[in-house]
Formats: structure tokens, sequence, C-alpha cells
């Protein structure tokens, strides 16, 4: 075999800051080899995005480095600007995780697919608009002439990263750097994207640099895996065979997080009155089309479920499915169309007038929400917010008698109080997330709702958050509806599972049953589309390729 | 008007890039603080009678007896630019506390209520954007006659519709933000949710139009005093002598704009240099 593609070695990178350089990479090291599939798989933090970008010259302002990086066996570092921009143009490729981003919202995919080839390689426009018809239809993009004419906007995630993965093929890369493609994806459309990676490198000599937070993807779809953990590379891995020879902590406690089924333990609740009974629930959306034309967009249709006082029930979907809506809507968010909703006995089919009735309600439901980046006041120190939620139950509480809620409410999510006169940016997801969960429990709810609210942590972190829910519930008796995409997730936590898709119910049932034996085709495919070991990405049907109709976020207008 | 215009559209640049030195805007906070304590003390310590007729000669040279010389009727510049700035600089103050009082209100009501409420709102602020503010102060003279008190008014209601909409788009995206429906899942009262962290929210924004506004209204006042419809003669104001001195700058003494003309340039900068650090200030307690 000749020289590899690209071959980072002893890879420094600095950061700028107040006083002297921070290291964030050590010595990172790792070759590619030609047509080989090679996986970066680490935390957030652990410098790999970093390491990629260094190879793509795409390192934040003042970052430094040390260590050489080359492509095919020439040093990076001794090249010209020029020449360094034209290998990068043409010798490597880079996808990256928000594909929406990175294009220009005014720009049509035509005009982005066609844009390199004419400024940078100088084909004439009728050839390059050829070749993009060519590459979208390499990618699997139906009726490129139609895709070509239309704007982003106009296309699902998982087409926009076909198309990037397509713009970065137009100049016959060697190597393809693939930074976190596929986490904004749904698992079913991650399996799609992953197929047309896999198909691409059957059919070229294509190189892959794969970042991931997910070793399980890694494992499944690269021949080595790099484990990188606080901007050290801890270990490197046969793919086929990592799961016996991962010798690192790290890197076995990563698999245990991605792939742990411990059931969890539970009690069966014979209740007479379910805390949670939804019938009949329809919310639609009166959206504009793109032509603005009048739509109504079925956010959820028909949807019936009930949980008992204690129980856990989860519900799992992709995007669109209606799942988040359902949660809005109980929790006064939204209002519903038809339908009844009954919580604790009342009925909450309508929006809470007034503040007296909404905090009767919040006594009752809470909520964590899935981003706790921004569910937090970012301009609230911890103690604020926990002692706002606090007084909105207790008004006349008095300082001491909050001081010690505070304490124990940090008490239960396992947080230290020296972090309470931090604000949230201080605070890592995780710890973040505990805080959103203590703010919740403030009010010593009936029902916690957990809208997504693992999945934009690490699996580690994730793990520990699981597991703390977990504890709550027993500890408590807190009813739990968990909102998620994520199957795995709903082995650990639920009791009770129902699958949605485009606003229906697909299949209810037990959590066992659901992830056992699975009754409906969309939940084999959505079952089918976890990586796990000897998995491998295949293309679908079941109208996947359409772009789906996601729900529009609207904007919460309080009344 | 171009001049005006030229240094309404440098100051938030100039002023953002100068705030990032702490000595600047800490420059710019004395200079202000000093023309604040001229401006109340004016008649004070004015060396002069600033409407006494020839104390020195007529166009007279700046120098030790006359700080900034004396203008064509041998008035001491020094002293009447003291006296006038009283008007100059506290009229623009008023006109921007108003302006935004009421801006960020209808905001509030917008952002807050949505549908038809909103709807109403950006019509009205849309009606008074469609009128430029000059051409309503100097409507505002023509009916409730010559002064400053209807310039004021006019400019303060002309102004609104920025700050409307600035603070509507601002609050109603931090409304769209999910810290916001966690609030209100948790039962905090709508008071609280607008008064503890909508506005809080809106400071730098709402700082930054402030400190835009204020050189926006000293010139605009300084324009209708020029076009003689402000502040009345004798009473002196920046923008009324910098007109009286056009006559003067052809005869080749300039004094008389010139030295009014640099305290209003002065003064627009240092309230810009001070509005951006403020802002920066508050973005950072935003991060």
């Amino acid at each position: 075999m000749s020289a590899p593609v690209l071959e980072i070695a002893d890879l420094d990178i600095f950061a700028p800051g107040a006083d002297g350089p921070r290291q964030l990479v050590f010595g990172s090291s790792l070759a590619v080899q030609r047509g080989e599939a090679r996986g970066l798989v680490g935390e957030s933090g652990s410098g790999k995005t970093l390491t990629v970008r260094a190879v793509a010259g795409l390192l934040p302002e003042g970052f430094t480095t040390s260590g050489s990086v080359r492509v095919d066996g020439r040093d990076l570092g001794d090249m010209s600007a020029g020449a360094l921009r034209e290998l990068r143009a043409r010798r490597i490729g880079m996808v990256f995780q928000t594909p929406r981003a990175h294009l220009n919202p005014l720009r049509t995919i035509g005009d982005f697919m066609t844009e390199a080839m004419i400024h940078v390689a100088g084909d004439k426009r009728s050839v390059a608009y050829a070749r993009s018809l060519e590459l979208l239809d390499e990618v699997g993009i139906d009726d490129p002439g139609r895709r070509m004419r239309q704007h982003p906007s106009e296309l699902s995630g998982g087409l926009l990263q076909r198309v990037m993965i397509a713009a970065t093929l137009a100049m016959d890369p060697d190597i393809l750097l693939a930074d976190e493609i596929t986490t904004a994806l749904d698992v079913t459309t991650q399996e799609e994207v992953m197929a047309v990676i896999a198909d691409l490198r059957a059919h070229r000599d294509l190189a892959l640099l794969f970042i991931t937070h997910d070793l399980a993807l890694a494992g499944a779809v690269c021949d080595r895996v790099d484990v990188m953990q606080h901007g050290r590379i801890v270990e490197t891995l046969t793919a086929a065979t990592m799961r016996r020879d991962a010798k690192d902590d790290y890197t076995r406690l990563l698999m245990a997080a991605s792939l742990d089924e411990a059931p969890p333990i539970r009690a069966e609740h014979v209740a007479a009155e379910p805390i949670v009974k939804i019938e009949e629930l329809r919310k639609t959306y009166a959206v504009r089309s793109a032509g603005g034309a009048r739509e109504t967009l079925v956010a959820v249709d028909g949807v019936s479920m009930r949980l008992d006082p204690g129980g856990s029930l989860g519900i799992v979907g992709e995007s669109g499915s209606g799942k988040s809506t359902t949660a809005r809507v109980l929790l006064g968010l939204e209002r519903a169309d038809s339908g009844s909703v009954m919580v604790a006995g009342q009925d909450w089919g309508v929006p809470a007038r007034g503040g007296r009735e909404r905090r009767a309600r919040a006594k009752i439901a809470q909520m964590v929400f899935q981003d706790p980046y921004q569910s937090l006041d970012r301009r609230q120190s911890i103690r604020q917010c926990l002692a706002e939620a606090i007084r909105v139950h207790r008004p006349a509480a008095g300082r001491d008698a909050i001081a010690a809620r505070i304490r124990e409410l940090m008490g239960h999510v396992r947080l230290d109080e020296a972090l309470l006169d931090v604000r949230p940016r201080a605070l890592s997801g995780g710890q973040r997330q505990r805080v959103a969960i203590a703010r919740a429990l403030a009010a010593e709810p009936m029902l916690l709702i957990l809208d997504e609210a693992v999945s934009a942590l690490d699996v580690t972190t994730r793990v520990e958050i699981l597991t703390l829910l977990d504890g709550i519930r027993r500890d408590t008796g807190v009813a739990l509806l968990m909102i998620t995409h994520d199957l795995t997730v709903i082995r650990r936590l639920c009791d009770h599972v129902v699958v949605m898709r485009q606003g229906v119910i697909e299949e209810r049932g037990t959590a066992a049953e659901i992830l056992d034996s699975p009754q409906a085709d969309y939940t084999k495919i959505l079952l089918d589309s976890i990586p796990r070991e000897g998995w491998a990405p295949r293309r679908r049907r079941l109208g996947r390729t359409q772009a789906m109709p996601a729900v529009t976020r609207s904007t919460i207008v309080p009344r | 008007m171009s001049i005006a215009q030229i240094a309404q559209g440098a100051v938030p640049a100039v002023a953002r890039r100068a705030a990032k030195h702490d000595w600047l805007s800490l420059a710019a906070l004395t200079v202000l603080a000093v023309i604040a304590v001229l401006a109340l003390f004016g008649t004070v310590l004015a060396p002069y009678d600033p409407y006494e007729l020839y104390t020195g000669p007529v166009n007279g040279v700046a120098g030790a007896a006359h700080l900034f010389g004396t203008d064509d009727l041998g008035r001491d510049i020094f002293s009447r630019a003291l006296v006038g700035a009283q008007a100059s600089v506290f009229a623009p103050v008023v006109v921007v506390v108003l302006s935004t009082v009421f801006g960020v209100t209808l905001a509030l009501t917008g952002a807050w209520f949505g549908g038809w409420v909103s709807g109403v709102i950006a019509r009205i602020v849309d009606l008074i954007f469609a009128i430029p503010g000059l051409v309503v102060a100097v409507l505002a003279v023509a009916l409730f006659g010559k002064g400053l008190m209807a310039p004021v008014v006019a400019l303060s209601i002309a102004y609104i519709p920025v700050v409307a909409r600035l603070s509507q788009t601002a609050a109603a995206r931090e409304l769209g933000k999910p810290y916001m429906a966690a609030l209100r899942v948790q039962g905090v009262s709508s008071a609280a949710i607008c008064f503890r962290h909508l506005v809080p929210a809106l400071v730098p924004i709402v700082a930054a139009q402030m400190a835009i506004g204020f050189g926006y209204a000293m010139l605009d006042l300084a324009a209708i005093s020029f076009l003689g419809l402000g502040q009345q003669p004798p009473a002196p104001d920046w923008g009324s002598m910098i007109a009286a001195g056009q006559a003067g700058i052809i005869a080749g003494a300039p004094e008389q704009s010139v030295f009014p003309a640099i305290l209003v340039v002065v003064t627009v900068l240092a309230v810009g240099i001070v509005g951006a650090k403020v802002t920066a200030w508050a973005e950072e307690k935003d991060r």
C-alpha cells in the first residue's frame, strides 16, 4: 500500500487564553490509508472536532498547532497558502453536522452544487450542471433536476446532508472528513446517509475520517476506530473486534453507555384513576406552503394514551411525529383542536387561564426540556433559578426555608452546592440538565415530563442522568412521561411505550413487547436503524426518502 | 442635514470600537460628567452675561479674555455655550427617555399578547414611522409656537417606532426561547416573567438604542434650532449658535459656529461610547 492519504503525527492544538495558550489536543497521531474508513470517537470537548478542523484549516482564530499533518505525504506546514487552498479544495472534502447552517438559504441547491466547479475548477456552466445531476444521483437523490431548482428550506435534513456530500464529491476528493454528520438526524435518516456513504466508498476509492460521539455507529461503519478523551487518543481498535479488544476504561465506559440494556426495577402500579388520560387528541397548524397557499398541517391526529400515577410512559418517534406537540398541549403551551386531556382528574384541554390556574397545574406537572443550554435563563445564577421555582409554590417561605429547600434539591440531583452561585454558562450540559431537573422537582410534582431530556447530552452523561431520574422516580413516586427519539433510552426507564409517526400512534405496549417483539413495520425499522455490532446501513422504504413535513415550531405566545 | 446624518451613522461603529478600550469609555464618561455639570451650573459658571452685547470686539478671536472668542454682536461665545448647554443636552435626554418608555411599553404589549394586538400596534408604529421626525417637529412648532417644548414632544413621538420595532423583535425572539416556556410550566406569574426575565434580556439592545437615539435627538434638535424653530434668540442653544455663525464663517471668523459644533460632536460621541460600553457589559451578563 502506498503512503496514507492522511497522516496526522503528534498534533498538538493550543487555544489562545488570557494567561498564555491552553493545550486542547495532546500529540494526536493517526493515519488514514487509501480507501480506509477511520472513526474518531469522543464526547464533547474531547478534541475530535479540533483535530479534523486542523486538517481542513478551519481552526478558530488564534489557535496554534504543532506537529505535522500530511496529505499524500506532503506536509501542510511546508506548503504555500495557494497550494494549500488548492489541496484543500481538491483533495479533501468536508461535511458538517448542520448542513442547513452551511448553505446559503437564498441560493438554490443548483447554485451551491455548481459554484465550486465553475469558480474553482473553471468548468463551463452546462458541464457543471450535468455533473451536479450525476453527483446528486450518485448520493441517491430522486429527481435531481427538480432538487437543483429548490432552496435549502424546501429539503429535509437528511436530503440536505446528502447534497453536502454530493457537493464535496465534485472535486473527486481522496478523503472525506465527516464531522458528526448524522448527529442531528433521525435514526432512520442516519441509516440512509450512512448507506449512501457506504455505497460511495464501494464505488470510489474514497477514504473516510468519521467523527462521531457514537461508538457503536463508528464501529459499524469504520474499519478502525480511535477513541479520544480529554484531547488524547486513548485507544485505537479494529472495528470488527473492538468489543473484545477494548482495554481502556473509557472505551469500555462508552461501550457500556451506548449499549446498556439493564432493565430497571419497577413495581406494578394498579390505580383506579390515571394521572394522565388523553383521548382522541388532535392538533393542527395553519401553515403557508412555499407557493403562499394556506395549508393545514396535522401535527397530532387522534392520539389517545394513559399514564398511571407513579408509572412511566415513553412516547417514541422521529422529528415530525407529533410527540413534542402532544406534551406541549398537555402542559397548556399549545391549545388542542379537539379531544380531551385529563390530568389528575382535571380537564386540561385548554391552556391555563390566569396565574392561579397555572400555578395549580405547575404543582401537578413539570417538564424538563431538551436543551439545557436554552431552558435556563442565562442571566440567573443557579440559586436564583431554584429560589424562583420554590417561591412560586411557597410565596410566604422565609429566606432560611428556601435556602434549606435549595440544598435539599441540589442533594436530590447530586450537584455540589459550590455551583449555586454560578450562572448556567459555567456548567456542563449534564450539570445544567440536573439544575433543570431540580427546578422541576421544586414543585414536588406528581408528573414529570421529559422532552428529549437526554438527547443533547454526551453518552456517559446520558447514563448518569437516566440513572438519576430512575432514582428520583423510586424515591418520590413521580410519574414519568418520557418523550424521545431514542429507543435505547426507553428500556432503562419506561414501563409502557407508545410509538408515534406523523401524528398517529403506530404501536403501543409494554417496553419489553415493543423492544423485543415489535409488531408494526415502523417500529421494526426504528429498531433496525440503531447501530450495533454487525450492523450495516441499508436504504429503506416506507416513504422515508420523501421530505417529511416537519412540524413548524411556532413561538409560544403567552396569553 | 448631511453632516448630521454622517455623524449619526458614524457613531455606533466608532463607539463600538472605542468601547473595547476601557480608558476610552472612562474618558467618555468623564467628558459626559463634565458636560452634565456645565449644563447644570452653566448660568453660574458663565464668566459673562450671555445676553450682554459688546463684551469684547465683534467676531473677536479666541483668547484669555474670551475663551471661545466673541460673536457678531460681541457676546462671549463661551458663556453662551455654557448657558445653552442646558437646552442642548437635557432636551435630547428627555426625548430619549420618553421615546424609550413608550416604545418599550408598546413593544412588550405587542410581543406579549401577539395576535391582533401586535398587529394593531405594528400598524400604529408604521403610521408614525411613515412621517419623518424632523417634519413632525417642524409641524409641531407651526402648531404650538416656537420654543423647545413642541419639538421635544414631537421628536419623542417620532422616535417611538424605532425603539418599539427593535424591542418588539427582540422581545418576541426572547419569548420564543425554551426557558420562557420552562418558566410558564413552573407556574411563574406573568408579571415576574415579564419584569424579571424579559425586560433584563432587552437591556443591551435598548441601551444601545438609547445611546444612538441621544445622538439623533441632539442633532435633530440642533437642526431645528438651526432652522430657527427651536430655542428662540437671544436665548442661546448650540444649534442656533451654529446657525447664527454662518455669516461669520464666510467673514473669516468661524468661532461662533465651530465651538458649539465641536461640543455637539464631542457629546454625541461620548454618549455613543458610553452606550456601547453599557451594551457590551449587558451582553457579557447575557452569555
